[in-house]
């Protein structure tokens, strides 16, 4: 009876290859391929997933390195450690759980996900993928208006000091803040190298 | 109890290898070794070479078969290839076309 409706990739078990079908999947081993099911789909507490993963309700509480996408809801429970990025109309991230990588919530992941999965193909998904919701939130949000605060916010200025305020604003209006590169850590390596020499003298 | 269960309506495409129970009711092409039983029921479609402890067939399965302890294609079965075992049965009702490898 439960065979029948719920498929389990047991604890000491390798997949190494695609997992399709149309019913509930729970994850306790090892899957080193795709899983697409039209059912919920979880990953145990010892779950481990190579590649990415979707279904109707994605529950995790394993480990996941790829894409989860969901057609209802992703819930990311205590436990779950995520490298990819993470769709759904509803994502919940609960307490204890780890992710990296863009999280999106909302009706988009039916078509664009997946012509952006098929036009991933070749190149790496976070280089396609990330630009796309920046672009989409700074259309909306020019569109809803946060319009009138600028300039509400310049004449204040321009009031108390009507010189600077087209200063103070220019630049940060025309450009959007760059970010500092990362912190670059070769110090480790030099330190070592280092010390290798001072022992080798 | 199977700690590994392949449903009804999962297509694995790949490479499965377990130390625990396998039990395929579902879709499986590619190839599976597991140490303990492996069990492919009724219904199920397999299309690929298997290793494991034992294995009870229902379902069809095309590929060659590796068993330590024993294979029982049971009525219904439909089996296509080879098996190596130590112990082999063939219920009545079961189609089966293959070399048999017992340990005589």
């Amino acid at each position: 009876m439960a065979s029948a409706n719920l498929s389990i990739i047991g604890r000491t078990t390798r997949v190494r290859g695609r997992v399709t079908g149309a019913v509930d999947l729970e994850v306790q081993g090892f899957v080193e391929g795709d899983i697409a099911v039209s059912g919920d789909v979880t990953v145990d507490a010892n779950g481990i997933v190579g590649a990415g993963v979707r279904g109707r309700r994605l529950v995790v509480r394993g480990a996941v390195k790829g894409d989860l996408v969901g057609e209802e809801a992703v819930s990311l429970e205590d436990g779950a450690r995520v490298v990819g990025d993470v769709r759904a109309p509803r994502v919940a991230i609960g307490p204890g759980a780890l992710v990296r990588g863009f999280v999106e919530t909302g009706e988009a992941n039916g078509a664009p996900t997946r012509a952006s999965r098929s036009a991933q193909g070749a190149s790496r998904p976070q280089t396609l993928a990330r630009p796309v919701a920046p672009a989409a939130r700074s259309t909306t949000a020019k569109t809803a208006g946060p319009q009138p605060p600028p300039i509400a916010a310049s004449s204040k200025t321009a009031a108390k000091h009507p010189g600077t305020a087209e200063k103070a604003n220019g630049p940060a209006a025309g450009r959007p803040p760059r970010r500092p590169p990362p912190p670059v850590v070769p110090a480790l390596k030099k330190v070592k190298g280092q010390i290798a020499k001072r022992k080798e003298r | 109890m199977a700690s590994t269960v392949i449903g009804t309506g999962i297509t694995v495409e790949g490479e499965i290898t377990t130390d625990e129970d396998v039990v395929v009711a579902g879709t499986l092409r590619g190839k599976l070794s597991a140490k303990e039983g492996v069990t492919i029921e009724h219904g199920a479609t397999v299309e690929a070479d298997i290793v494991g402890g034992s294995l009870v067939v229902a379902g069809a399965l095309t590929g060659n078969v590796t068993a330590a302890e024993r294979v029982d294609l049971q009525s219904g079965a439909r089996v296509i290839g080879n098996v190596k075992a130590a112990r082999m049965t063939i219920a009545d009702g079961a189609q089966f076309k293959g070399n048999v490898d017992m340990d005589v």
